[in-house]
């Protein structure tokens, strides 16, 4: 799971742009969305689509979303139990 | 020209092809069968299973034509809107005003994938060749305007109609929407997951999202009383007011409480000179999201304050949301409403949602309307509200006392490949050219990083202009937004069809769709700033920045805010070569390396304390115009002794065509007026006329104009002169500036 967080905190670095933040500050627990890290519903779409595509787990619900997007963590968790029910397919359908 | 003119806008023809069917009748009947028209799409390729619903237009394509389906379709409503009247309309409109979201965009995916997509086979990518098509067929050669402001388009193009046929600079003109359906938006839409697979409810409380649709619609509107006598359809019917606003509050999705909607609302009836209570139907924008249906919800309530709503509905579950068609087209199914005495349904709503507390319009239903609104919303903040009447129920707005000041210039700014105006300036003092790209980091280097993280090159370009023409202190004080832009935002365009390429139609990036959008840097300036008035984008490939400044002149500063006007291009590696033939490998004369930027205005209408004031900004959409421009500037007598120095800008392509024009022009003015080619100097890209507006001002402030300018090599007195700034080519410009 440690290994997953890391993996997630480059990631979303990455993949959104997030200025002075790195990996070390990248608290797992903090509020991921809305709160003081600046990602708001578009940032939510993009990580939708980087989860089916990298890790072949599909969120679109909104409800379930906003769970899952609570905070690095609870995404590493959903990713993780969702994955696993997947395991025997490969990762990501393209 | 007209024996007679009307107070009133009346609507002399109208033209509409969607997934209801083609021409009023056929519209009308579908409307009153109140049933879905969604479908399967077939245009293009689906590679994922099961399609999501979609409006296909009922429209074949002439496959002989090597126009793409957006022409065609604007042109199918043009042709019939001509036709509207007792053996058409006699004469051309005297200019066409169209929206427009994506242009050429299916021609250009389809020749993406096929690898085959160069300057030639993608020559009618641009948004400004489906108006400049429009034009052409109905023999319009005065503006012809281009507004993309995604899906409040359509209605924008009528509310600058509206204010064009108010001002008298025209008697008569062709405005609507069109877009056809493609990749980009059919994905984009569905990356955001706005759309809902089992079709839209608007209004419903199990709503999931919008359908992606297609169509076009054309209103030729009319101030002369022969343009609509003997017209049997709608002529009854006259556009009584237009409201435009921006959120400012986030790029794609609404605000919360309808804030922007609201406002809009209230600035149509205010300006069609009517109370809420004066209005019998609402068309709602009702895409069918679950946002959208919320917020314009709670701005209708907040409208009517406690007093009963009128009936209401949004045709899109039936039609699906066309973008930036569906103003238009909405305003012409609003017109039928008037005309035929009926309420149009709300196709797919069964169950009532407490959030919303409104009851739309189950069944069609016949009844005498006298006046309604019509709404439309989209990306970018962007709203536009329409109100229609019949002719007699009310009184057309009393016309103002005066009519309003020239725009006032109090600032001025740019980017070029030399940096900012005064690294610009520097270097054309210094004889040296100033072409090439932005450096895009050192011109972002103020901007907050939180506020750009996600913006790709223009939309950083953009904000960056408009940090640079304020100060601090009157960030606060901008109200409306103009800015036009050639070929909109390339980067995100580009990034988000390679991936949708790259995953087989499966990852493309939702953030690269929101700014895809030609107004995702106005909206973002908006956000910047605060600006909550009309924000318009125009897109007219070399005349983008000109057709904003024209725009501006007809919607900018009412009050006493100020406004921006601004035009600026990227420079991108694969896809500006591929659209624009001045990057071409071909041309290697001066200023061809690949160049972007662009330049901004502070405008007031106060003239104390001003750097400059915009006397003229003339537009025609055809080369035949020319022997027409010098009176058009005022007389012939006066134009040499009070211009000071012509800047000249064309595109390469079209040399010797502009070289034939400026020889009819020195035979009006006289040899002796220097002309200067500013492109050489900074650039051939469609926005270097913006820089140009911004050094015309800087020039006129200090009296002088460098030596480049000038053939002779000394510095250019221009005490007691004015600058024009002259677009030659296929499309004329002409603004001149002068001093306050």
């Amino acid at each position: 799971m440690d290994t997953l967080i890391e993996e997630l905190k480059g990631k979303l670095i990455s993949l959104l742009n997030l200025p002075d933040l790195t990996p070390e500050t990248f608290d797992p627990d903090a509020r991921l969305v809305g709160g003081e890290l600046g990602i708001d519903s578009i940032d939510v779409l993009e990580m939708v689509v980087m989860v089916e595509k990298d890790y072949g787990v599909l969120i679109n619900n909104q409800e379930v979303g906003q769970q899952v997007f609570a905070s690095l963590r609870t995404l590493a968790v959903h990713i993780h139990e969702h994955h696993e029910h997947q395991e025997h397919r490969p990762a990501g359908k393209s | 020209m007209s024996s007679h003119s009307l107070r009133s806008v009346r609507i002399a023809g109208a033209g509409i092809v969607s997934a209801l069917g083609e021409g009023l009748a056929a519209t009308e009947a579908s409307l009153r069968q109140a049933q879905s028209c969604l479908g399967r799409p077939d245009i293009f390729p689906l590679l994922q299973g099961k399609s999501l619903p979609a409006g296909q237009a009922l429209f074949q394509e002439d496959p002989a034509s090597p126009l793409p389906r957006t022409h065609q379709l604007a042109l199918r409503a043009a042709e019939q809107a001509m036709s509207g009247s007792k053996g058409g309309c006699a004469h051309a409109p005297d200019a066409v005003i169209l929206g427009c979201t994506t242009g050429g965009m299916l021609t250009t995916e389809t020749l993406l994938l096929g690898r085959a997509a160069t300057p030639s086979s993608c020559r009618y990518h641009g948004l400004h060749t489906v108006t400049a098509a429009v034009a052409s067929r109905v023999r319009c050669s005065g503006p012809a305007l281009t507004v993309s402001t995604a899906c409040s388009s359509g209605a924008l193009a009528l509310a600058l109609a509206l204010r064009l046929l108010r001002s008298g600079r025209a008697k008569c003109v062709l405005a609507g929407g069109v877009d056809s359906l493609c990749r980009l938006t059919f994905f984009g839409f569905h990356s955001l997951q706005l759309v809902d697979a089992d079709g839209p409810k608007p209004l419903d409380r199990r709503r999931r999202g919008m359908a992606v649709a297609e169509g076009a619609a054309m209103l030729l509107l009319s101030t002369a009383e022969e343009d609509v006598e003997g017209v049997e359809d709608l002529a009854f019917v006259e556009l009584l007011g237009a409201g435009l606003s921006c959120d400012a509050h986030h790029p794609a999705s609404p605000h919360p409480q309808g804030d922007g909607a609201l406002a809009a609302m209230r600035s149509a009836l205010a300006d069609a000179g009517l109370n809420p209570q004066d209005i019998d139907y609402i068309n709602l924008h009702g895409t069918g999201t679950v946002e959208n249906d919320l917020a314009e919800a709670r701005a209708i309530q907040r409208l009517f304050d406690g007093a009963a709503v009128p009936p209401l509905s949004s045709i899109k579950g039936a039609s699906g949301h066309s973008l930036a068609a569906a103003g238009a087209i909405e305003a012409v199914v609003s017109a039928l409403a008037l005309s035929r005495g009926f309420i149009p349904a709300n196709t797919g709503f069964e169950e009532f949602d407490p959030a919303l507390d409104l009851n739309p319009q189950k069944h069609v239903q016949d009844k005498p309307l006298h006046a309604l609104l019509s709404n439309s919303f989209g990306f970018g903040g962007n709203n536009a509200a329409l109100v229609l009447a019949r002719v007699g129920a009310f009184q057309p707005p009393a016309e103002p006392a005066a009519p309003l000041p020239a725009l006032a210039v109090h600032g001025c700014a740019c980017l070029t490949g030399a940096g900012d105006l005064a690294a610009t300036l520097a270097r054309l003092e210094a004889g040296q050219n100033c072409t090439g790209r932005v450096d895009e980091a050192a011109s972002c280097a103020s901007l907050p990083p939180k506020q750009i993280r996600r913006l790709k090159r223009l939309a950083r370009l953009s904000l960056s202009l408009a940090a640079e023409v304020l100060p601090e202190e009157e960030r606060t004080s901008v109200h409306s937004i103009f800015m036009g832009t050639g070929w909109g935002a390339l980067s995100e365009t580009a990034d988000f069809l390679a991936r949708l390429e790259e995953s087989g139609q499966q990852f493309p990036s939702p953030t690269d769709f929101i700014g895809s959008v030609h107004n995702s840097p106005a909206g973002q300036i908006a956000l910047f700033l605060n600006a909550r008035g009309a924000n318009v984008t125009t897109s007219g490939g070399e005349q983008s920045f000109e057709q904003a400044c024209f725009s501006a002149q007809l919607l900018a500063c009412q009050g006493e805010r100020s406004a921006l006007l601004l035009a600026a291009d990227e420079a991108h590696a694969s896809w500006s070569p591929m659209l624009d033939a001045s990057f071409g490998p071909e041309n290697t004369g001066p200023g061809s390396a690949p160049a972007d930027g662009g330049g901004i205005l502070w405008l007031k209408r106060q003239r104390q304390g001003a750097m400059a004031l915009i006397r003229h900004c003339l537009l025609y959409s055809s080369p035949e115009a020319m022997p027409q421009l010098p009176a058009d500037l005022g007389g012939e007598g006066d134009l040499c002794s009070r211009i000071g120095l012509v800047m000249a800008g064309f595109s390469q392509q079209e040399h010797d065509l502009a070289q034939v024009q400026l020889q009819s022009l020195h035979q009006i003015c006289g040899t002796d007026v220097p002309v200067w080619f500013y492109r050489d100097a900074l650039g051939h890209f469609a926005s270097a006329s913006a820089v140009a507006a911004a050094l015309a001002v800087s020039f006129l402030q200090r009296g002088t104009a460098p030596a480049c300018a000038d053939g002779t090599g000394r510095p250019l007195d221009l005490s007691n002169k004015s600058v024009l700034l002259l677009g030659l080519g296929q499309s004329l410009s002409a603004i001149e500036f002068v001093r306050p």
